[in-house]
This record gives C-alpha cells, structure tokens and sequence, in this order.
C-alpha cells in the first residue's frame, strides 16, 4: 500500500522509537505485522532522523520491502553522518545499500576502526577525512614518534577504493611515499588538505602537482615540511586549470615567481591563495593583477620597502580584488603599509592578523573599516582600546581570537591588555559566539558580565597565561567567573579554564555544562573531586584533556565507564599512577589506555606517577604501531597486574 | 622529576604567593608539576602558554628583533674536512634538540653536544668574543646571543 501522507508517526519497536522523515517526494507507506511507518515530507531543506539504539537491529525481524533503488534514491538526499549510521541500524539492507551509497567518511580518530574496515565497508566513498593526534600534540606535549600514520589509510583506500577524490588530515604523520601513492592510486583526485601534519618534503609535493591532472584544492596548513627547494611548484602541468585553492603558508623556502605567475595564468578558477612568507612585497603585486578573483588571500611578507610607484601599483592590485573575503598573511607588516588593505576592508569576513606585530594605533582605522568581519583573529597587541574600536565598528563579529605577543616569557608582556578588551568586545557584539583569549590576569566579574552580554556563546577558551592567577582585584579562585560562562551560556560546546580554579569550578561545570563536548583544563583544582565532578555530571563530555593538574587515580577508576562514551581523554603530568593504569586496562576492553612515557616502566613502583595518559574508544583494539615509550597492557603484559590498593 | 628548572613557572617570581596551598590528599604539587621530561632543561618551555609552533616561532623573532638582532639568524656551517658549508636560520629551531637533529639530516651523520671522543661528531661554536666553544653549555637563547659560525668537529682528533 502506498500513499502521500502529511503527518508523521512514530515507529515503535521494543526498546525505543524511530521518526523517520525524508524531504523527497518519495512517500509510502508500507504495512507488516509490526510496526507500520510513514515517510511525511516536511520542506525541502531540512531533515531529522533519530536514531534507533543498537539494541533494535537484533529485534527488527521485519523485512522492509523498499526497493533499493528507492532507498538510494531516498538516501541521496541524506548527508549527514549521524543520520546515515541510524538509517544503517534499521536493517541489513539498508545497511548495505546505506554504505554502497556514503560519499564522504569522517574517523575523528585514526585509531578507533582500522583502515581495512572503513575501506571495505565504503568502496564508493569520494572523500576520507582523518584525525591522528590528541589536541595537545599541537602544543609539544605529544613526544615525535606517538603515530598517527597515514600510510595505513592510504594504502586501504589505494585498494579498495579507487574512486576517492578527496583526503584531509589532521595532526598525522604523511610521508613522502604517501603522496606518491596518492598521486599513482586515484585517477581523479581533486583535494588534498593537510593540516599540522608532517613528515613530508616538498618533493612529495612535487609528486602530487605532478600527478594530480584534476586537481582542485592543494592545502598546507601550518604543516611541517622538509624544504628541499627542488621547484614543486613547476610540477604542475600546463594542462592543469582546474586549481581552486592553494595553500603553501608553510613552507620555508622560495618559489620562483614565474611558475607561481604562469599557475595563476591558467587557473581562471582560483579563490583561494595562500603565499608563503617567502613571497615579497613586490612579487604579490603582480600576482594580485593575475588573479583579481580571488576571495581568499594570504599575503607573504609584507615588510619589503618599495618605491612610490610600486606602491601605488600595489594599492590598486588591491582596490581591485572586488570579491576579496578573507585576508591573512601580512608577515612582519610595516606599519606605513596598512593603508594599501584599506580599499579591501569593508568586504572582509575575515581577517587574520596574528602574524602582524603592528601596534594598535595603526590598527584601529583598518578594524574600523571592517565592519563586515565576522571572524578576526589578532594579537594582543590589539589592546582594550583597540578591542574596544572592534566592538563598535564589527557588529557581525561571531569569533574573535586573541594571541599573546609575549609568550616567550611572562615577563615580556607588557602590553596594556587586560579582561577589559574581551568585557568590551561581549557587549558591542551581538552575535559573538566564539573566543579564544590569551591573557596574563583575569576577574570573576569579567566573566559574569561576559555571561551576562553574550548567552549564546558556543565556544569559550580563556587562557589566563600565569598559571594559578587568582582574580587579580579580589584575589579570589576564578570559580564564580566559569560558574557564570557555564550557566548561562546554555549552548557552550567547548570549554577551556585557567587561573586559580578549585573543586568548585568543576562542580559547576559538572552540574551546568550539559552540552559541552570539549573540555581543556591545565594547571588547574585541588583533588580527584575536579575530575570526578566532570565525568559524571558532563552529559555531552567527548574529549577532555588535561595537564598538570594534582589528580586522579580514584575518580578515573570510579568513572570508568564514561570514558566508553567519550572519544578520547588526556592527562599529562597529572597524578595517574601506574597501577591506576595497569587496573584501569582490563576492565574496558574497549578502550585503548597507552600510557606514554619516556622512563622504563618495568622497574616503577605501581605508585608512582605516569608521565602522561591518553585512553580512546576504539573497534581496532590495541594499534600495532606503538612505539618503545608507549605502554600498554597488551603490548607490555610483562608489566602484570597491579596490586595497589584504591582507597 | 627534578623541580630545579629556573623555567618553571612555580618559580616565577609573579607566582601570587596567596595562593592556597595544595590539599593534603594531592601529591606535593612541586614534585609532578614540571614541564615535559621530553624538553631538555635547557631550552625554553615549548608548551606553555598553549601556542602553536608557527606563532612560537614568530614570537621568538619577534623577541630577537626587538632586541636588535635580524628576525632571521643564519650562521655558517662547516662539517670538519669538508670545504663547502652549509647555511642555516638558527631562528627556526626550538632548541638545542632540533638544531641536532637538523644538522645530522643535513650532513647524514649523527651529530652531538658533549665532550670529543673517538666515535661521535660533535658540535662547536665561535662567539662573539672569537672563541671555539662547546654547544649545550648555556641556555638556549644566550646561545643564540653569542653564535657567530657552528663547526662540526670529526671523530678521532684530539
């Protein structure tokens, strides 16, 4: 029986419901012993599936007669992830056409599934996108060799996947000999983003630009290369006009200005260009000319000194990027050389200025001609005056980021930026819903006013960059502060605290922080309470990391089970000991618990404290690829079972 | 875990001396609390404040600069016997750590600090003042204060 109905109902099977709502014209609705269901369709553009618990699929004995053909049709219209996986639970055709037909794959960690797995079950996948390290690599505190390689990855989908177009990877170890297996192994491959990856040189590059005849999107972000110099750039055919976006901000050394030149010639459809620093002042005019379409620049060095004429040459290269929206770069910029952005201003979206060391007077009439911006990120430099310039001349900003210019020792900072700038910015700006604020001293009342102006915050990094800094006008922990972020900003997904915080910070963010995903904790509590506050009150919790804060075999024990839930948690010089690990492991076959340490184990007391800690939810079990100071159970069953007694 | 690091920040002397104390029920904050083992006590902390490499980087010239030294630092390098040298931008290293490493990818040989002995190729520098010095002596930053030109010796010679 089929038919077109316009309401939806609820299908009922033993241990839960599903909704199920396409936005195709497709309805039917097909009758069998138990349940029925009906397909409604609601406008076009949106779509909500709710999942079935994995504990259905066992009882769903009914066959769904949906033709498969039907089903892809339906499912074309289906992109999210998260409600593939649901649709996948109904049954096992579904299952099969369901992963038949997913485009794009996303392993938020290299180490959950392996790579054999992925590529059998999606061989039509067009885009893999993969992250290796924990969030803290970023910062040195994952010692070179962890893993997170990609060379497993590539070579499943170089097998079973021929079709794949597009790889982006996060925080992994690519080498040379993986770019070239990418370039040999899929015939239309389009995009290539790496980002904090390393392991490569630039003849890898050379490989793909050589090999790659479709190649829309090359992206090096903030990638380690080995520069051998050696020309990459004029690897790329004559043939090739298909670039869209390139990347190359990382790299060292120069590339020579002719081949940059003649890519741009022949790349009509180029938006997004990133120079590397090596790229001067002078060279930029002439590529500007070439590619006046561009919508994304980052510019090179911008401190080269220039004559009249080619600076009036390179203000109007500028004036005539009319579709220019995003604009980073600016090395070492001079301040006498700010006025030549003044033309690109009102169109910016967004603006990154971290690696311009100008002074803040020379800022403020380029912020407030960006009234448009919507993401800016800056150095302290800045200062409150000048955050105060963005807070009444950016209305649409939605993220701002502040880095620390002193950060090579506290004593540097002598910039006049205080809690204020960040005070200023939540009140000017409706529509603020993401910070990230380096500061050396913040005060409670800075944050309950920021909680109070900006309720729809989603993210909120504060890091107060002297560790245990107390409210530095009431001397008091900066538990109130936090206390007020996570109660009132009902939608925070991502956290992270500094400064003086005892247990009762943790309390709050245990008892308000329901949707948080991402927590970041360093220097931080008093005891085991902090920790246990947050494994169990944190509903939302999927990765926390930690660093040297005093705790906590007891609440990682007693809280075991969370962290199934969870992808991933970090302590690193914390108060793990080492028979908390070795209890820990066997009890949650389904996490791997490594502990990562440079000193012997073997010889340790159960006692004594593990340098850093880093358990994840996998299906792949223990990883193969473990190097000597990674220890775990099953690799090091010689460390045997732990006779400490948890109080 | 040796708490002797001068580059703790517990014994900065900003640290607010309010501060309350660490419960009894915690390990003795001093003894767990230092930076990575895996950074040498030499170098400067390489993870705090939580700032990317890149931006490290940018800042530490930024650093140089203003105390009146090029944003870049290239010395000359000269492996002993070996008449062409080679160039490199003491800038863009961390540390005393990745300078080693560097330099034994640059010349396919291991490369170290310390004393000479027969087996190893050991790193030296010329100061300001013209003299050959050891490398690993002083902190880091100092070192690039003070070097002129890098030379690495061959085994066997005394």
């Amino acid at each position: 029986i089929a038919g077109v109905l316009t309401w939806a109902t609820l299908l009922k099977v033993s241990h839960g419901h599903c909704l199920l709502c396409f936005s195709c014209l497709v309805t039917l609705v097909f009758v069998s012993p138990l349940p029925q269901f009906i397909y409604i369709i609601p406008k076009p553009s949106s779509f909500r599936l709710r999942s079935l618990t994995s504990n259905h699929i066992s009882n769903l004995s009914m066959d769904l007669r949906l033709p498969s053909k039907v089903l892809e049709h339906i499912l074309s219209f289906v992109d999210s992830n998260e409600d593939r996986n649901s649709v996948s639970l109904v049954c096992k055709s579904w299952f099969e056409t369901e992963r038949r037909t997913r485009k794009r794959v996303f392993v938020r960690n290299c180490y959950a599934v392996t790579p054999e797995a992925v590529a059998r079950r999606f061989p039509e996948t067009r885009s893999l996108t993969l992250k290796g390290k924990p969030h803290f690599a970023d910062y040195n505190l994952v010692p070179d060799g962890w893993g997170g390689y990609a060379w497993p990855w590539i070579e499943a989908m170089a097998a079973k996947c021929p079709s794949l177009e597009e790889l982006r990877l996060k925080r992994m170890v690519v080498t040379d000999e993986c770019l070239e297996k990418i370039a040999a192994s899929f015939k239309d491959f389009k995009v290539l983003v790496l980002t904090s990856c390393e392991g490569f040189s630039t003849d890898g590059l050379a490989a793909i630009a050589v090999a790659c005849r479709n190649l829309r999107e090359l992206e090096l972000r903030e990638c380690i290369v080995e520069d051998i110099g050696g020309d990459w750039l004029s690897y790329f055919p004559e043939t090739l006009t298909s670039l869209v976006s390139l990347d190359f901000s990382c790299l060292d050394s120069e590339v020579k200005l002719s081949d940059l030149e003649r890519l741009l010639s022949r790349s009509p459809n180029l938006k997004s260009l990133k120079l590397n620093r090596a790229v001067s002042l002078d060279a930029l005019g002439s590529l500007l000319r070439l590619a006046p379409q561009l919508v994304e620049l980052g510019t090179g060095s911008f401190s080269d000194k220039l004559d009249q004429e080619a600076v009036a040459k390179l203000s109007q290269a500028f004036s005539e990027l009319k579709e220019l929206k995003s604009l980073s770069g600016l090395w070492d910029v001079l301040p006498e050389y700010i006025p030549l952005l003044y033309s690109v201003c009102p169109g910016l979206t967004s603006l990154n200025l971290s690696y311009a060391t100008v002074q803040m007077s020379d800022l403020v009439e380029l912020i407030t001609g960006c009234s448009n911006l919507q993401k800016l990120w800056v150095m302290d430099l800045i200062e409150d005056k000048g955050l105060e310039v963005v807070a009444s001349s950016c209305k649409e900003l939605r993220e701002l980021r502040v880095f620390p210019s002193g950060a090579e020792g506290l004593n540097d900072t002598n910039v006049a930026m205080t809690e204020q700038g960040l005070v200023s910015v939540s009140e000017g700006c409706p529509n603020l819903e993401s910070v990230l604020y380096f500061c050396v001293q913040f005060t409670n009342a800075a944050m309950v006013t920021i909680a109070r102006n900006r309720p729809n915050l989603t993210c909120f990094r504060l890091c107060v960059m002297e560790p245990f800094a107390p409210d530095h006008k009431t001397q008091q922990p900066l538990d109130e502060g936090f206390k007020a972020i996570v109660e009132r900003c009902k939608d925070l997904q991502r956290l992270s605290v500094s400064g003086l915080l005892t247990d009762k910070a943790f309390e709050y963010i245990g008892t308000h922080g329901k949707k948080l995903r991402m927590l970041s904790i360093a220097f931080a509590g008093d005891s085991d309470l902090m920790l246990h506050h947050l494994l169990s009150g944190c509903e939302s919790l999927n990765k926390l990391e930690i660093r040297d804060c005093p705790f906590g075999d007891t609440a990682l024990l007693e809280n075991a089970a969370k962290l199934e839930t969870m992808r991933s948690l970090w302590m690193s010089s914390c108060c793990v000991s080492f028979g908390a690990c070795k209890l820990l492991s066997p009890k949650m076959p389904k996490l791997n618990v490594e502990v990562i340490d440079e000193h012997p184990l073997e010889t340790r007391p159960d006692s004594s404290p593990v340098e850093r800690i880093y358990i994840y939810r996998t299906l792949a079990g223990p990883r193969l690829d473990m190097p000597e100071f990674v220890w775990t159970i099953q690799k090091n069953p010689e460390i045997g079972v732990s006779h400490l007694a948890i109080k | 875990m040796e708490n002797s690091n001068s580059y703790s920040p517990y014994s900065s002397s900003s640290v607010d001396s309010t501060k309350p104390s660490p419960s009894e029920s915690s390990v003795n904050l001093s003894l767990s609390l230092t930076f990575p083992s895996t950074s040498s006590q030499r170098e400067t902390s390489q993870d705090w404040p939580p700032i990317k490499p890149r931006l490290r980087d940018t800042l530490k010239s930024l650093r140089l600069r203003q105390r009146g030294y090029n944003t870049a630092l290239f010395v000359k390098v000269y492996m002993e016997g070996v008449p062409i040298g080679r160039k490199l931008d003491l800038s863009t290293f961390s540390g005393y750590k990745s300078l080693l490493e560097n330099l034994s990818h640059m010349f396919d040989t291991s490369v170290i600090c310390g004393t000479r002995d027969s087996k190893n190729h050991v790193l030296t520098y010329q100061d300001k003042d013209g003299d050959w010095m050891m490398v690993g002596d002083i902190p880091w930053d100092m070192f690039l204060e003070t070097v002129r030109r890098l030379k690495i010796t061959r085994p066997e010679r005394c």
